[in-house]
């Protein structure tokens, strides 16, 4: 059963075609890379996908919802009930502690609660270090807070963009060990990235070029 | 953990831990609310102070007789009863008089008054010496000093003379109004029998004095002790009736006949009253510039002993009160009593409130031109703080937050400077006030308790409305823009 599926959407920019004519679409459960080089149109899909952006034609149905066509305050509920965001710069406020970063996200979706805030924490590796602020943190320390935060609501989808853009190699494979324990756990993921490995460890990889969909490779070895 | 409390908590956090910026915004309200603060008390206190200065030029009511009254100490007092005693400065009665100068031929106008009250009612009067403390002093104004060549120290004779020219009396009244009568008479077996008596400007008898010495002790010679004998002859006028105007002491009629017969002889041989001439000591020069120069002053006490009348022509008064409240003095004396009526000095009261108004005017304006300085620079200092987190609000809002909460965020700690800014203005602007009251005024103030709760209700008012436009661009911003690429 499709979680998402995007059924030929386009995002024009006057002559640009940021997106042309395009059709994935991606299951619940699902853990999909998209890969391409810049200016292949990954950002624009994951702004559409994260609900920041709408398509300039085309359907975008999420949850059998389509959201191509609703109110930028109606986006905002969607994501913020369905999806757990990641950022490659990792984005914290840089004022509240690693927890209280955590309880942000809760705040805006529900209700703040610390302890489960810690909870969550933990199992990033971080609840030693929930009472510090990011600057006191390492990049990879910060995203996997951002990872916990993400997961937090449990959302039905994960959507990363280049999470592991700027960690090392060390970090990079704790974040991917805990998209796969997410894969696991039923959460659909995905991954917008240019680097292959990364790409590599998701079940399928959607590879954009010039806006459209240029191929799509099935990971023979996942989970081996 | 509430919703509400994990509010407070970013908003704090956002305040404390991010002190710098803060702290310059903090700055911003804070100074505007301590000048606001400051400026506010010295706008409600300046018509207190000023007017304290203003009482520093002279009177600025007069109490005054009315028609056909006579205003005295008495009906002054009681009228004064109407002013509350913190605002009424000073009250200086006057009573005005033409002296004689003996030796040098010379008359000009005595002032009989309160020398203690002067002080206050004309701190302007400048003199050389020192005031009159008791009786046969005398005050010289500069003009006649000079006229008369007397200094600190020289004697100087004053003679009253009385005045009989009152035009309702007939001829033989007026010969008697103000005279003292002395004459005699024949009492029992031959004894003479001495009668004097003083009498008013309506010529009748206010005092009346006997010797009976030559009488029997027992009979006739009670008659100057028997209190309800004498007091027959106050008010009475000339001649009498033994008993139809005055009725005899029992056992002593032939002595009551003769004091009765001792004034009216005295009344045909009635002499105007005598001048009386006093030796006063010149205690001090005055000067003031002004038609003060030319009288001589005396104590109250001193004119009512060389006049023997206890009479003034005017009460001076310093009343620490705007022209609203001298008004209603001013109607409340003329209902309260029957002899004395008021009047504003007007040259006095109207320049003192257009001053005040000015000056009002002028401190309201300061107020307005700091209030708008103060948005614009937090407004500015926000903006710049909504610029610098634009990251963070993006952030905020890819997590789910709606254009209100983000409104809500900014304007919590908008009012929480606010809050700040005001609590820290009340208290600073008090001191502020305080300062420029001493320095300008040289008067302290007294604390408005309602000041600290009208400084934080401002400021934090003026910091939501500095917030507005910054809150608009933070609401405006794109997360998608914010959060992408490097």
């Amino acid at each position: 059963m499709s979680l998402l599926e995007l059924k030929n959407v386009s995002k024009i920019y006057g002559e640009l075609k940021a997106l042309d004519n395009v059709s994935i679409h991606v299951d619940q459960g699902e853990w999909v890379a998209i890969m391409g080089p810049s200016g292949s149109g990954k950002s624009t899909m994951m702004n559409i996908i994260g609900c920041m952006d709408k398509p300039s034609l085309g359907e975008v149905l999420l949850d059998g919802v389509d959201i191509s066509k609703e109110s930028s305050k109606h986006l905002t509920d969607i994501r913020r009930d369905k999806i757990g965001l990641i950022f490659q710069q990792f984005h914290m406020v840089n004022y509240l502690t690693a927890v209280e970063n955590v309880m942000v996200s809760q705040y805006y979706h529900s209700m703040p609660d610390e302890e489960e805030a810690l909870e969550a924490l933990g199992r990033v590796g971080l609840r030693e270090r929930a009472r510090h602020l990011p600057s006191q943190l390492s990049g990879g320390e910060q995203q996997r807070v951002c990872v916990a935060r993400a997961l937090i609501n449990h959302p039905e989808l994960i959507l990363a963009d280049e999470p592991t853009g700027n960690l090392d190699e060390a970090n990079e494979n704790i974040v991917l060990d805990l998209f796969a324990q997410l894969h696991k756990e039923g959460t659909t993921l995905i991954v917008v990235t240019h680097d292959p490995e990364v790409a590599e460890a998701a079940q399928r990889t959607i590879v954009l070029e010039h806006g459209r969909v240029a191929r799509e490779i099935i990971n023979e070895n996942f989970g081996k | 953990m509430t919703k509400r409390r994990m509010f407070l908590r970013m908003i704090t956090a956002s305040l404390l831990r991010r002190r710098s910026r803060m702290i310059i915004a903090l700055l911003s309200i804070g100074i505007g609310a301590t000048i606001l603060a400051g400026l506010v008390t010295i706008y409600v206190d300046v018509p207190r102070q000023m007017g304290a200065q203003f009482r520093s030029y002279g009177a600025n009511m007069l109490l005054l007789p009315q028609d056909g009254a006579t205003l005295n100490s008495e009906n002054l007092a009681e009228a004064l009863t109407v002013i509350p005693q913190d605002e009424l400065v000073g009250a200086a009665p006057y009573r005005y008089v033409r002296f004689d100068m003996t030796l040098r031929q010379q008359s000009f106008t005595a002032a009989g008054t309160e020398f203690e009250q002067i002080t206050k009612t004309s701190p302007y009067f400048s003199i050389k010496g020192r005031y009159p403390e008791k009786t046969r002093e005398v005050l010289v104004g500069k003009e006649i000093a000079d006229t008369i060549g007397v200094k600190v120290g020289s004697g100087m004779e004053l003679t009253y003379q009385p005045s009989s020219l009152q035009s309702d009396l007939t001829p033989e009244e007026s010969r008697m109004a103000n005279a003292i009568l002395s004459g005699s008479a024949e009492g029992w077996s031959a004894g003479v029998v001495y009668v004097s008596a003083q009498l008013d400007e309506n010529a009748a008898i206010t005092s009346v004095t006997v010797d009976a010495g030559t009488q029997t002790p027992e009979y006739g010679g009670r008659v100057p002790e028997d209190a309800d004998f004498m007091a027959q002859f106050v008010g009475k006028t000339l001649p009498l009736t033994l008993g139809e105007d005055v009725d005899a002491l029992s056992g002593a009629t032939v002595t009551s006949a003769a004091v009765v017969e001792a004034l009216n002889t005295a009344r045909r041989t009635a002499a105007p009253a005598q001048p009386r001439t006093v030796n006063y000591t010149v205690t001090g020069i005055l000067t003031t510039g002004g038609e003060e120069e030319g009288y001589v002053f005396i104590s109250l006490d001193d004119m009512q002993m060389m006049t023997g009348e206890d009479k003034l022509d005017v009460a001076e008064l310093s009343v620490s009160a705007n022209a609203e409240q001298l008004e209603g003095y001013m109607a409340a004396i003329g209902a309260a009593s029957d002899a004395v009526q008021a009047r504003l000095v007007k040259r006095v009261t109207r320049s003192e409130a257009a001053v005040l108004t000015k000056l009002q005017a002028l401190v309201f304006l300061v107020t307005a031109v700091v209030l708008l300085l103060t948005m614009i620079c937090v407004s500015t200092t926000m903006m710049a703080v909504v610029s610098e987190r634009r990251r963070e609000i993006g952030l905020r809002k890819a997590l789910g937050a709606s254009d209100g909460s983000i409104r809500a965020e900014f304007l919590g700690e908008g009012l929480f400077l606010g809050l700040l800014g005001g609590v820290m203005g009340g208290i600073l602007g008090f001191v502020f006030a305080q300062v420029v009251s001493v320095n300008v005024f040289g008067s302290s103030i007294t604390f408005q308790p309602l000041l600290l709760p009208a400084a934080v209700i401002v400021s934090m008012a003026v910091a939501a409305v500095s917030c507005l436009a910054p809150i608009r661009r933070a609401v405006s911003i794109d997360p998608a823009l914010v959060l992408k690429g490097e």
